[in-house]
């Protein structure tokens, strides 16, 4: 069933928005080409999860981020994460900064 | 507002940013650009330099930056400026200036402009070497 107006099907689990908690994780630099990729939307608990946890679980995921992992910064909505337990919940933004090159 | 922040993928101008230091009483004027050299590495001849941000937070800790310069040295004027996207040797990536009543505040705060910069700030490069590498897209900033 449409819903007309060029809306997607809702019905389409292949098609519709995804309503799991998720966090969109940006990867830099080295980060980016240890995934293959520059975004992931990444599933967490409704309750969220601690960055170290999250990172982690990117480690995992993708073995060659490991050792990146080790020398980045975990940045969220922005801002550096203070703390490992720091919580990142559904909706936020969770970037890998490897080591700034600019100038 | 007496400093000028900027992420830019076009050119950056040194006269521009010399405009934006100028004033009746800033007797002392520092101004420090860095080119992209074409220097040899392991892939063959730097041609270019893909710049990489992170904008939103870059932006923040420029500002952070810039405040600290002028607390810290007291300078009346800064420019803080990077380029984005792709940058091919011989090209500015970077200036930064300050400037104040005498030189040593604005050689101070240049020199810290510069360092904190390249520490800090969310910016990436990766090498272009060669001209087949030279046909790919730039990263975007996000």
């Amino acid at each position: 069933m449409r819903t007309g107006g060029g809306d997607k099907d809702l019905m389409d689990p292949g098609v519709g928005p995804s309503m799991a908690p998720s966090v969109r994780v940006l990867l830099f630099a080295t980060a980016r080409t240890a995934v293959g990729r520059s975004e992931l939307d990444w599933p967490v608990p409704p309750s969220g999860l601690p960055a170290g946890a999250l990172a982690a679980e990117l480690a995992a995921a993708h073995p060659r981020l490991a050792p990146v992992l080790k020398a980045s910064r975990l940045v969220r909505n922005g801002v550096p994460v203070g703390r490992p337990s720091a919580r990142i919940r559904p909706g936020d933004e969770f970037a890998i900064h490897p080591p700034y090159g600019g100038g | 507002m007496n400093g000028s922040l900027r992420l830019s993928p076009r050119a950056l101008s040194w006269a521009a940013a010399a405009r934006a230091l100028s004033g009746p009483d800033l007797g002392g004027v520092a101004l420090f650009a860095g080119r992209v050299r074409a220097e040899r590495g392991a892939a063959g001849r730097v041609v270019a330099l893909d710049y990489e941000v992170h904008a939103a937070p870059a932006i923040r800790v420029m500002r952070e930056i810039d405040r600290e310069a002028r607390r810290r040295f007291g300078v009346e004027r800064t420019v803080l400026w990077h380029r984005v996207g792709r940058v091919r040797a011989g090209e500015i990536a970077v200036i930064v200036g300050a400037a104040a009543g005498h030189r040593a505040p604005a050689f101070a705060a240049a020199r810290f402009l510069i360092d904190e910069l390249k520490k800090t700030v969310p910016i990436w490069k990766t090498e272009r070497a060669g001209p087949r590498s030279n046909r790919s897209s730039p990263p975007r900033p996000r």
